[in-house]
């Protein structure tokens, strides 16, 4: 009960912060509806667990509590991997922006 | 004929003055890039006669001879690049052996090996196992057969230089050149190089590490992008 709790505070709490960078035009709408309605699900899964285990019974997994664990580690290894691009990226602009720099700032002999 | 020696520079104030007259008294220009050091290698450098660019930030070897040689390209105009480094370790007397096939049109990159002719002097055992290794892993990941992947000393035509270019910004560069110059059909060799290592250099950069990283920013290459 006390895990359910804390996750229905925890993502109303989630959705206050994003609506705060909403209005503080920090995000756009799109993000906002998108995280709102992921956290809603959140508070939806924690408040009655067992509507999992009905979607987890059509897709052919075992218990509810196993199908989030599963969509949860895909999700996080895709997240990872989306990160690690975008890092390398960065990285490689960054690198042309400070050649750029050294070659306008050269010292001849 | 124009050859501009490009220098990759890291910390090295007490030894890239020498690096510098050094490749001076067999080329035309030297470039250094000073690569964000914490001492006064830039300085140094720029006072033996280098041309001297700085990177802002620290951003590795491979970087910073791309950064040399985009610089040589656009200003400098070279019929011949050499890649050499600061430390001392490489000879400049072998220059001329190195660009003579890039002169002849019989090759458009010479790499130095420390395992043709003249052995490498003081290199210690584990570092020879080291670098046997990374011959067998280059050859699995590029495809291109050496005596000696990882050695920084080479040279290239002003058309290979520009063919070659550099993505990988650390240590792992040298094998990505093999990989570029079996991508773009680039007319290779190899020759013999001196190489002296003394205690101060090898204790810059711990060979087994090293090679780790190489094998790590190389296979990241190959499977992220």
């Amino acid at each position: 009960m006390i895990f359910q709790i804390a996750l229905v505070v925890f993502a109303v709490y989630a959705v206050f912060k994003t609506w705060k960078d909403y209005t503080a035009r920090k995000v756009s709408k799109y993000w906002l509806v998108a995280v709102s309605f992921f956290w809603l699900v959140v508070a939806g899964v924690a408040i009655t667990p067992q509507t999992t285990d009905i979607i987890a019974a059509e897709v052919g997994v075992g218990r509810g509590a196993d199908l989030l664990v599963y969509i949860g580690i895909v999700v996080l290894f895709y997240i990872v991997h989306r990160l690690l691009l975008k890092q390398q990226q960065v990285s490689e602009e960054i690198t042309e922006l400070v050649r750029q720099i050294a070659i306008h700032r050269v010292d001849k002999p | 004929m124009r050859i501009v020696t490009v220098i990759p520079a890291y910390n090295e104030e007490t030894r890239i003055g020498a690096a510098v007259a050094d490749a001076l008294t067999y080329t035309q220009a030297v470039v250094v890039v000073d690569d964000c050091s914490r001492d006064r290698s830039g300085a140094v450098a720029r006072a033996a006669g280098a041309t001297v660019l700085r990177h802002a930030i620290n951003r590795g070897q491979g970087a910073a001879l791309q950064t040399a040689t985009d610089y040589a390209i656009l200003h400098l105009h070279p019929d011949v690049i050499v890649h050499f480094d600061a430390d001392g370790q490489m000879q400049g007397c072998d220059i001329e052996a190195l660009i003579t096939p890039i002169l002849l049109g019989q090759a458009d990159i010479v790499l130095g090996s420390r395992f043709l002719g003249q052995v490498a002097l003081n290199m210690p055992r584990a570092r020879r196992l080291v670098l046997r290794a990374g011959v067998l892993f280059n050859y699995s990941v590029s495809g291109i057969w050496l005596t000696d992947s990882q050695n920084g000393f080479r040279a290239l035509s002003r058309q290979a230089a520009q063919d070659i270019r550099i993505t990988l910004d650390r240590m792992a560069h040298a094998s990505e050149i093999l990989d570029l110059i079996k991508v773009k059909s680039l007319r290779y060799q190899e020759q013999p190089v001196t190489i002296r290592y003394s205690q101060d250099t090898l204790k810059k950069s711990p060979s087994t590490w090293r090679a780790l990283v190489i094998a790590k920013d190389l296979l990241k290459k190959k499977f992220v992008r």
